[in-house]
């Protein structure tokens, strides 16, 4: 056996194996949960002919996904076309990679004598799929990745929806980017390492750092679905607008993998809030108490498993509370998107930040919480004394506008852009 | 060392691997299993039905420029932040050390909320 094959690399192997498959079969699930919690929320039914509570359709969806005709429209650009879904998709599925699924294994309690047979007695390895010391910074960037394959998939459909639709998520993911970025250097700042055993280690310690950093907690949840392009901030693909967004233009599996893409996306932002904010496994919100082991201690594979359940059901507490939120609170409209970000998260973070550094000088970490409070204070005070822009809707004046024309007034409504007269791909007809 | 550098970074080669392979496996298996039908009018451009008006590589707002122009200095700006967070908590608390880092982040993020002020007061912000 080749040297460089250790315990620790096929138990890596091993795990990543098992978790993309969790999170596949858990993302073509989760569009079932949201379409169980849509219809209970709403007093439908929801999906209940394919299966025992309709439990089998996602996997009826994704054979017709499959059957589908892939169509490529003439008027597209290809290559770019045909590369855009797999340019979302691998970013979102590799970005979980660095999540830890359980502490330290100790490899003699491995059943049927494995340990013995293999000569692996006294050995330990880490359930995690790459225990990078990088994790954190890992995980921002290649969730930032996401939103090449998004502007791609716009530009190349040569479609006005898709167009724009690709423009408002690439402005959009990047705007929400800076306050979700500063919400994770306020948590590095608190923990002191960008490691993601050490957070949960810290955590135990310290208490969970939702209660510690609740400001933070809060704009960071609130970026992470504008990142995944979940409503109330899915202004990238609303139907009332835009059809469907940059995905217009696609079809079956091709548009499946951005569907995917984007509850993958989801599923790893629930996974990254359950690893910065919720304490991994850790069951116990406060610094004192008893608690499962961490994530040094070596155990054996029962608590490894309990450590991985736990961590699975935060997430899916997460999802379910995402997929609450999308059906109770209408879409943004988009300047209020914008405006949201640039003059609303983006200073709150900035002084969390600040407030988080000061707190670190002085070495106050368990005062944290206090701190947090002070600055939901602060901003509740300085709130209604910042300089305002006037409200979009009273600048526009309804009566004499085209929308609520005078009497007398020529009101235009044919399109006046020669460009738009000429450049039909149809032949006019009555020629 | 160099095993260690191989235990955290070849599963991640292994699972970008995994996932080229998945879109790969998915946008073949489609192409071969749907049906292809062309004609005239499925390939025009999809405008809810009209017929298509002009094409979509037009000019577009200028805002957008200006947006990921200001996300790029704030971008850079964090990325700067983070060896700084890490090597800040872990110096002694209230020591002189850490009071020259906190004094030259100050300066820092300082530096940014003039360029903040100077964007909001010229209306970058401004959506609408």
């Amino acid at each position: 056996m080749p040297a460089f094959i250790t315990a620790q690399l096929v138990t890596s192997i091993l795990t990543i194996f098992i978790v993309v498959h969790v999170i596949l079969l858990g993302c073509a699930y989760c569009i079932w949960l949201e379409r169980k919690i849509s219809a209970w929320m709403q007093d439908r039914c929801g999906p209940n002919r394919v299966g025992p509570w309709g439990l089998l359709q996602p996997i009826a969806d994704g054979l017709k996904f499959l059957l589908k005709e892939d169509y490529t429209p003439p008027h597209v650009d290809r290559w770019m076309f045909t590369l855009a879904p797999a340019i979302v998709i691998v970013p979102a599925l590799i970005a979980f990679v660095v999540l830890p699924w359980g502490g330290t294994l100790d490899l003699a309690t491995l059943p049927f004598g494995l340990a013995e047979r293999l000569d692996l007695v006294g050995e330990t390895v880490q359930v995690i799929g790459a225990n990078v010391n990088v994790g954190v910074i890992y995980l921002l960037a290649v969730g930032a990745l996401g939103v090449y394959g998004v502007v791609l998939g716009g530009w190349a459909s040569n479609n006005k929806y898709s167009f724009f639709g690709g423009l408002r998520a690439s402005a959009q993911m990047v705007t929400y980017e800076i306050p979700l970025g500063l919400a994770v250097l306020a948590m590095i700042l608190l923990a002191g390492t960008v490691e993601p055993y050490e957070f949960i280690d810290r955590q135990r310690e310290q208490g969970w750092f939702l209660l510690q950093a609740p400001v933070a907690a809060v704009l960071f949840y609130i970026c992470r679905l504008a990142e995944a392009n979940r409503a109330p901030f899915d202004l990238a693909e609303c139907e009332q607008e835009l059809v469907g967004g940059f995905h217009t233009e696609y079809s079956s599996m091709r548009f499946a993998l951005f569907f995917l893409a984007e509850y993958a996306h989801m599923v790893t932002g629930a996974a990254f809030f359950a690893l910065l904010f919720l304490g991994g496994w850790s069951l116990n919100p406060l610094p004192w108490g008893p608690d499962l082991p961490g994530p040094t201690e070596a155990v054996g594979l029962g608590v490894i498993l309990l450590q991985f359940l736990v961590i699975f059901a935060k997430i899916a507490l997460v999802i379910c509370l995402d997929m609450a939120v999308r059906w109770t609170i209408p879409r943004f409209r988009y300047d209020q998107l914008m405006k949201l970000s640039w003059t609303g998260l983006i200073p709150v973070a900035l002084l969390i930040v600040l407030a988080t550094s000061v707190v670190v000088y002085l070495g106050a970490e368990s005062w944290m919480w206090l701190v947090s409070l002070g600055c939901v204070a602060l901003i509740w005070i300085a709130a209604p004394l910042m300089p305002k822009q006037p409200n979009a809707n009273h600048r526009l004046q309804l009566a004499g506008s085209r929308f609520s024309p005078l009497p007398d007034s020529d009101v235009v409504t044919a399109p006046t852009e020669p460009l738009a007269l000429t450049d039909s791909p149809l032949p006019r007809r009555g020629r | 060392m160099l095993a260690a550098a191989l235990d955290s970074y070849l599963p991640i080669g292994v699972l970008v691997l995994m996932g080229i392979f998945f879109a790969i496996i998915n946008i073949v298996a489609t192409k071969f299993l749907g049906p292809r039908r062309q004609g005239p009018i499925k390939g025009l451009t999809y405008e809810s039905g009209m017929n298509p008006v002009g094409t979509a590589r037009k000019r577009f707002n200028v805002r957008f420029y200006i947006v990921a122009m200001t996300f790029l200095v704030f971008d850079v700006e964090i990325i700067f932040l983070y060896p700084w967070a890490v090597t800040f908590s872990q110096l002694e608390p209230r020591s002189p050390e850490a009071g020259l880092f906190l004094g030259r982040i100050l300066f820092f993020i300082l530096a940014s909320v003039v360029g903040y002020v100077y964007c909001f007061r010229k209306g970058v912000f401004r959506f609408d």
